[in-house]
């Protein structure tokens, strides 16, 4: 069951697809909404997917079952998607549709809002006519609105609902799949899960500057300022939130800062820093298309190169991404875990495909969190305290100041000794230098290989990174149910990056593709460098728009 | 006549002597701070000082406190981090007048308006020293700088009215050639609770000196002597009379709230009434 709800930026399209998605999810279903938006507050066209399954969905479909026009554009727009069965809820307030559609379901949605209590309950009668056509009662979500208002707003509410429900004839409703999911699921989009596993992994500092698509990751934990004792700090430009979090790592907090392309290019500069003077820092980077602005509400995976060589001077780092609801919460608090361990920059990329689909999943398992700063203490503390001291595996021991009596944390951004003083002798910047770098070697042992889906050694091998992962794994599905043998390698470690399964599985394959969501094949270009190896093909779509499925079907075939 | 304080314990002898040069106006300043903060009954190890990048900003790895030499402007959100991961530190930040007004410059203001509790020492020379004698946003008017050859055609800020206007709490101003008045205005900033600005006006003789045919170090204190007018006259003076001189004084003692309190009260009040709805 797929549903489209469109209209102008401002008329509540989130609003209907939060209540329709949660209410569904607590009916059993498994729920999955993916939003495309446009950079601007009021007006153009915007619409948000929302896809209903027995089983939790991983990507939108093309499809349309039910469209949820809440004006005429929207209608003129997606019609051609709307399946021959599917079904049109209009506000016939607005519009009318032409004569020769037979799908329409007219619904006065603002005289029915209007006679609940305020025509702003628009949205809320458009979800009730949706609950209708589906088959659904009101029951979770009239449930849901009493937890999200006051008790007379959520009447109001209520009324307008029922209205909704009421006016769309249940005679014409489509037949749901089986509602199996049983206990309590969350319903989060990826933004809220990346907020979620920082607070979970001990973050206790975030300092950023606001931008798409990384701000809800900023205002998820600006709102658990109130039940945690966190600084959420909006800084003057991204220079300033990633020295600010640099600082705050050295004093001890446990830091994080997130941004996207534009404010990862200003954060530079301080990756360097970090780099050189080995403090712990996490930076999430939603990527969306460049270069400049770009397309500032779209998606794109075009900063991995980036993230790879930003920073002037060789120092090293880890760069981990996030596919998937399921992974990203853990595979984030893996990032915290080896920048402390490390004391290195973590780059972890995310994207706006993934920050803004929302889906239902399980509850997380918290203890498989895990948390240690990896800060010396007094009993193994070797004196005198040498911040930067000679180690096998490179890693020195961490104090904060002030923590240990009689001694001084010394840091420096110019090359400096064991003690942390500035030096310029040849000798000790070699060494440093060494030391510093020799951190990789550790580090390459911590990357997970890909997650390995489908076939375990088809003769298709299709290879992607980030969120692709949910439109990759239903093409695999599909191709597999038509008899093809399909493996796909989804990277979620990319730097150092783990080259075993690749080494194996690649050579094997008959043919093999490397999918991006940029338009130069970066992540074949890495692997290339770092195994020789070359997929077949490159299936690459650049347009701001993620992946469906049907999209690499339409390639993997032309080559099968 | 203050008593001579015994300032050796708050250094690194053993990293001397400085890179400063003879008649810099650095050591001045660094030493009028040190006997201000031997003044204090603080904990020499829950100080942090935050330098940048450039002559001044060397004083850091001299001192024996925790410090941080960061990059150039970025002293600033490096020390404001610092205090908001940790408040009961005591951060001072030292900069130079590059650092501060021109690559640092969007830091500085917004300091200044969050009001944080840290203390920040502007050493003022009115040039990048350590590159090699270019134009600073300190360089005065028709001075010359190694990229201003004919004269610097800009107008310099008032570091001063620009950190008062920015919304700092305490803005004073000295010179080194009056390093007992300098001491007692840092010991007054680093006692005040909110961010609290220092410009130390300080001579650099090797470049600005000689590119303006200042003379001798000797002789440059002379013109800050020659030149220096306290606020309290300066008050009643037209604005012709002391547009070319170096007003000091304490031009701003304020009371308002100190960002990290400010948190501190947040989690405070959302722990009591529950501010979740």
């Amino acid at each position: 069951m797929n549903i489209l709800i469109g209209g102008a930026a401002g008329q509540g399209m989130d609003t209907i697809a939060y209540l329709l998605g949660k209410a569904l999810v607590r009916e059993g279903y498994g729920v999955l909404t993916a939003k495309d938006y446009m950079s601007r507050v009021r007006g153009g066209h915007n619409f948000t997917k929302l896809r209903v399954e027995s089983k939790t969905p991983f990507a939108p479909a093309e499809e349309i079952d039910i469209l949820i026009a809440l004006n005429e554009e929207t209608y003129e727009i997606h019609r051609e998607s709307v399946v021959t069965a599917g079904r049109i809820i209009f506000d016939s307030d607005m519009f009318a549709l032409p004569e020769v559609e037979k799908r329409g379901v007219p619904v006065p949605l603002q005289t029915l809002a209007k006679e609940a209590g305020g025509k702003i309950m628009s949205n809320t009668v458009a979800v009730g006519a949706a609950l209708s056509l589906m088959n659904t009662s009101t029951l979770q979500a009239d449930e849901l609105l009493r937890e999200m208002f006051d008790e007379k707003t959520a009447a109001q509410n209520s009324a307008a609902l029922a209205a909704g429900l009421k006016n769309v004839e249940r005679d014409s409703c489509f037949s749901m799949p089986p509602a199996t999911n049983t206990g309590k699921h969350l319903f989060l989009a990826g933004n809220e899960a990346l907020g979620l596993s920082a607070l979970a992994s001990g973050c206790n500092f975030l300092s950023a500057y606001p931008m798409t698509p990384a701000t809800g990751i900023m205002a998820y934990m600006a709102g658990k300022q109130d039940q945690l004792d966190i600084v959420v700090e909006q800084a003057e430009d991204e220079i300033s939130a990633i020295n600010m979090v640099l600082g705050a790592s050295y004093a001890g907090a446990r830091v994080m800062t997130c941004t996207s392309g534009g404010g990862f290019s200003l954060m530079v500069e301080g990756l360097s820093l970090a780099g050189m003077t080995e403090t712990p820092v996490v930076i999430i980077i939603g990527m969306r298309p460049g270069p400049a602005t770009g397309l500032p509400t779209r998606t794109e995976q075009g900063d991995l190169d980036f993230a790879l060589h930003a920073g002037h001077g060789e120092f090293p780092r880890a760069i981990l991404c996030a596919t998937v609801l399921e992974d990203a919460f853990y595979r984030l608090n893996k990032a915290f875990d080896l920048a402390e361990k490390y004391q290195i920059p973590v780059l972890f990329l995310s994207d706006q495909n993934f920050g803004d689909t929302a889906r239902s999943i399980e509850p997380y398992d918290f203890t498989n969190l895990r948390y240690n700063r990896h800060l010396v203490n007094v009993e193994n503390l070797e004196r005198p305290y040498l911040r930067y001291r000679y180690s096998r595996d490179g890693i020195s021991p961490r104090a904060l100041p002030g923590q240990f009596p009689g001694e001084t944390v010394l840091s420096d951004s110019d090359e400096h000794d064991e003690n942390g003083n500035i030096i310029e002798n040849a000798v000790t910047r070699k060494n440093m230098m060494d030391k510093r770098l020799q951190k990789m070697v550790p580090l390459a042992d911590e990357m997970d290989e890909p997650i390995i889906y489908g076939h375990d050694s088809g003769n298709i091998l299709l290879l992607g990174w980030g969120s692709t992962y949910g439109a990759l794994r239903e093409a695999v599905d599909i191709l597999q149910d038509e008899g093809l043998k399909v493996t796909l390698l989804q990277f979620t470690d990319i730097w150092p990056l783990p080259v075993a399964a690749v080494n194996k599985l690649l050579p094997q394959a008959k043919v093999s593709f490397c999918v991006e969501n940029n338009a130069t094949g970066q992540f074949a270009g890495l692997l290339r460098r770092e195994t020789g190896l070359s997929t077949d093909h490159k299936v690459l779509k650049y347009d701001g728009r993620p992946f469906l499925a049907k999209e690499i079907i339409r390639e993997v075939k032309k080559h099968v | 006549m203050t008593k001579t304080a015994d300032i050796k314990p708050y250094l690194r002898l053993e990293r001397y002597p400085t890179i400063w040069c003879a008649g810099c106006g650095n050591g001045q300043v660094v030493g009028a701070f040190l006997r201000a903060i031997s003044t204090l009954d603080w904990d020499p190890k829950k100080v942090v000082v935050v330098s940048g990048i450039g002559c001044s900003s060397r004083a850091s790895g001299y001192l024996n406190f925790n410090t941080m030499h960061t990059t150039h402007g970025r002293p600033l959100p490096f020390a404001t981090g610092i205090k908001l991961a940790n408040p009961e530190l005591h951060v001072v930040v030292m900069a130079g007048d590059g650092d501060t007004t021109a690559i640092g410059g969007n830091h500085f203001i917004h300091a200044a308006r969050r009001n944080i509790g840290i203390t920040m020492i502007v050493f003022n020379n009115g040039t990048y020293g350590m590159t090699g004698g270019q134009c600073s946003p300190m360089t005065g008017h028709a001075c010359k700088a190694t990229t201003a050859p004919y004269g610097n055609l800009d107008t310099p800020f008032d570091i001063c009215k620009l950190a008062e206007a920015a919304g700092a709490t305490f803005v004073g101003r000295g010179i080194t050639y009056a390093p007992v008045k300098l001491e007692s205005l840092i010991t007054e900033a680093l006692k005040h609770k909110g961010f609290s600005v220092i410009d130390a006006v300080t001579q650099c003789p090797t470049y600005y000196g000689r590119l303006n045919k200042m003379g001798s170090p000797a002789d440059m204190l002379t013109w800050q002597k020659e030149h220096v007018i306290s606020l309290e006259k300066a008050a009643s003076l037209p604005k012709h009379v002391i547009q070319d001189k170096i007003v000091t004084g304490v031009f701003v003692k304020d009371l308002r709230p100190e960002y990290t309190t400010l948190y501190r009260r947040l989690h405070e009040q959302c722990g009591e009434d529950d501010c979740h709805d």
